[in-house]
């Protein structure tokens, strides 16, 4: 049967009588997992650590420590009675108890001389209904979760090779994203005029990745000359928006405004508000927004990044060159946007890596989900999930270990800033098999043995101890890996990568 | 004893809790339950202790398990108990207990007795 590996429901039972307790129990634990709480507090601190395991309580109302009614205020006041429904199975018979009690959300109101049978199926529909509806929304959240992820990392992975032919780290992309993100916003607030909303920045701003994927098409000398273009090079260089233009319109799609935006940043992100850009010499108002923002997110980052051929600016001086119009012309509005936003771009591109991107397509996705009024468990679902891993990241940043976690789709590592210290390593490391630093510092062999220990592991026993060497500060030492493999909860689980810690052998440092 | 005599002896409903339970095990089983129950014990303290607010919760789990179980008889006396307490008509309460102790005390030698065998 399918559902076999499914977990049973859990019934929790808030009744001060043990009698009662018992005899709820006796007829519903063949189906159902049943918690107990001896009175209304305890049934309170149940829901408060385990709300999400709970599928119906069945309430009594006639309990010391907090009655039947203040455990549905309280579920009430902390919204749990949106998720989890309420029976109240009671010998009160007066009609105000019951008026109240559904007043107060409860979805059904049982006699203790109820049949049996009448307790089993109102239980058994309550749960059905409820469990049903939770697995919609959590379907429809993870299909647009899914499908902003999927979009961001095609459009991450396009943009990565663009600027790995380029010789850049990858952060120039993210950059351009977070810019154009934070100018579209503060120009929606100042003006109409372009019917700017959260979709429109959303798709803009993961336009903005691509607007240098015409270099693709530049050969590579050319592209990274350490030295001054000739005039005949830098010919060719321009020719980067046009092709990336050309390649936008190649593409089968488009009627996706994604492939629109894409296609106005890719062409005229170079041109200037006074039409002294190229390729078209476009003017004012002609030059599309998104390329009109994008083209100053590009002029900004470039000032601010360090290049062969100069040191980065401080955001003060990249601002005054962009205003003293040494970087060409752009709209006078989008100018003021730049400054009044000075504090949060500094803030935004000081920590800005490939995990804040993926924490912005969760805020996105989370705020998408905030237009669907009837979802909002799973808004709060995707808020805990924020919370989790606002939580993970903390504890990461705090932990003066080398934690380190690995995922195999994309093939990326990620370590806590202490680990990546110790091990002079990025905190992220994309397709770290094949990457020079991690080379330097471990023996691919060793890993491999790792990685394939790990996958040889399975969901019920992941765990692997595992020694080798590695290079920590600068020293080659032998370490001890405690190593946890992760296995997705689809049957069959596949195998999705490893977390873990490393730490040092402090015996042979003894022996030393 | 069987079931049907021990609930002949307290006076209660077995047709109905059998109606209701649908399972001659689970009657048997909450039957025997009854006399852990330490409501009764509770309600006479409490009155004795005229701690009227426990003395309620005490009748009113008892009406609750004795109408639960069909204890026709003294879920009755449990009734009207708990009806005077919940309208704190005190008097009137100590008045009814001694029916409540009495029906108590038959139910509980009817279980007795069948337990016994």
């Amino acid at each position: 049967m399918a559902s076999k590996r499914q977990q049973r429901c859990t019934i929790l039972i808030a009744d001060d009588v043990p009698y009662n307790r018992d005899f709820l129990r006796a007829i519903l634990e063949d189906m159902y997992d049943i918690i107990e709480a001896e009175d209304g507090e305890e049934a309170v601190k149940i829901l408060q650590q385990r709300e999400q395991e709970i599928s119906l309580l069945l309430l009594d109302l006639n309990m010391p420590n907090k009655d039947g009614f203040g455990v549905l205020e309280d579920m009430n006041k902390y919204g749990w009675i949106d998720r989890v429904p309420v029976i109240v199975i009671t010998g009160e018979d007066d009609s105000n108890f019951l008026k109240r009690a559904y007043d107060l959300g409860v979805t059904d109101y049982l006699s203790r001389a109820s049949n049996v049978e009448v307790i089993r199926r109102r239980a058994n529909n309550t749960i059905m209904l409820y469990v049903k509806q939770h697995r919609l929304a959590a379907m429809v959240n993870e299909q647009i979760y899914q499908k902003e992820k999927v979009n961001n990392l095609m459009i991450s992975i396009l943009s990565h090779i663009v600027e790995f032919r380029n010789e850049e780290s990858g952060l120039h992309v993210l950059h351009i994203q977070t810019m154009t993100e934070i100018l579209l916003k503060n120009l929606m607030r100042k003006t109409d005029k372009y019917k700017l909303d959260r979709e429109t920045i959303n798709l803009i701003s993961n336009a903005s990745t691509l607007h240098d994927v015409g270099k693709i098409c530049i050969p590579s000398e050319i592209l990274n000359k350490p030295g001054r273009f000739t005039d005949e090079e830098f010919a060719i260089m321009k020719g980067h928006s046009q092709m990336g233009a050309d390649m936008m319109k190649g593409v089968p799609f488009q009627n996706e405004p994604l492939v629109k935006y894409a296609y106005e940043i890719c062409r005229w992100h170079h041109e200037r508000y006074n039409g002294r850009g190229y390729p078209d010499g476009l003017a004012g108002e002609d030059i599309p927004i998104s390329a009109q923002v994008v083209s100053l997110a590009d002029v900004y980052d470039a000032l601010t990044s360090e290049r062969v051929y100069k040191p980065a600016h401080s955001h003060e001086k990249a601002l005054s060159m962009i205003l003293n119009g040494e970087c060409g012309a752009f709209q006078p509005l989008l100018l003021e946007c730049l400054v009044e936003s000075s504090d949060i771009i500094q803030r935004e591109m000081a920590v800005d890596t490939i995990i804040r991107g993926d924490q912005r397509a969760m805020e996105n996705t989370a705020a998408e989900m905030m237009q669907y009024e009837d979802l909002s468990t799973t808004d709060r679902t995707m808020r805990m999930l924020e919370q989790e891993r606002t939580i993970h990241h903390f504890f990461s940043a705090v932990s003066q270990q080398i934690l380190f976690e690995y995922t195999s789709t994309p093939s990326m590592l990620t370590l806590s800033p202490y680990g990546a210290h110790c091990l002079g390593l990025e905190e992220t490391t994309i397709d770290p098999y094949h990457n020079k630093h991690v080379q330097d510092i471990a023996n691919l062999d060793q890993l491999a043995e790792l990685a394939q220990l790990l996958q040889g592991t399975t969901p019920e026993d992941p765990l692997v101890e595992y020694n080798c060497s590695l290079c920590i500060n600068g020293r080659i030492q032998p370490v001890h890996i405690t190593s946890r493999a992760m296995w997705s909860v689809e049957d069959p689980p596949q195998y999705t990568g490893a977390i873990g810690k490393v730490e040092e052998c402090k015996k042979k440092e003894d022996i030393q | 004893m069987t079931i049907q005599e021990c609930y002949a002896a307290l006076e209660g409903d077995y047709q109905e809790v059998l109606g209701r339970l649908y399972s001659d095990a689970l009657v048997e089983r909450f039957v025997g339950k009854f006399l852990s129950d330490q409501s009764f014990q509770l309600l006479r303290d409490s009155l004795d202790e005229k701690n009227f607010e426990e003395a309620f919760r005490a009748a009113h789990t008892l009406k609750g398990v004795t109408q639960n179980l069909s204890f026709t008889k003294l879920y009755q006396s449990c009734h009207e108990i708990t009806e005077a307490l919940r309208t704190k008509d005190y008097d009137l309460a100590v008045r009814l207990f001694p029916t409540v102790e009495a029906d108590y005390a038959q139910t509980a030698s009817a279980i007795q007795r069948y337990q016994a065998g």
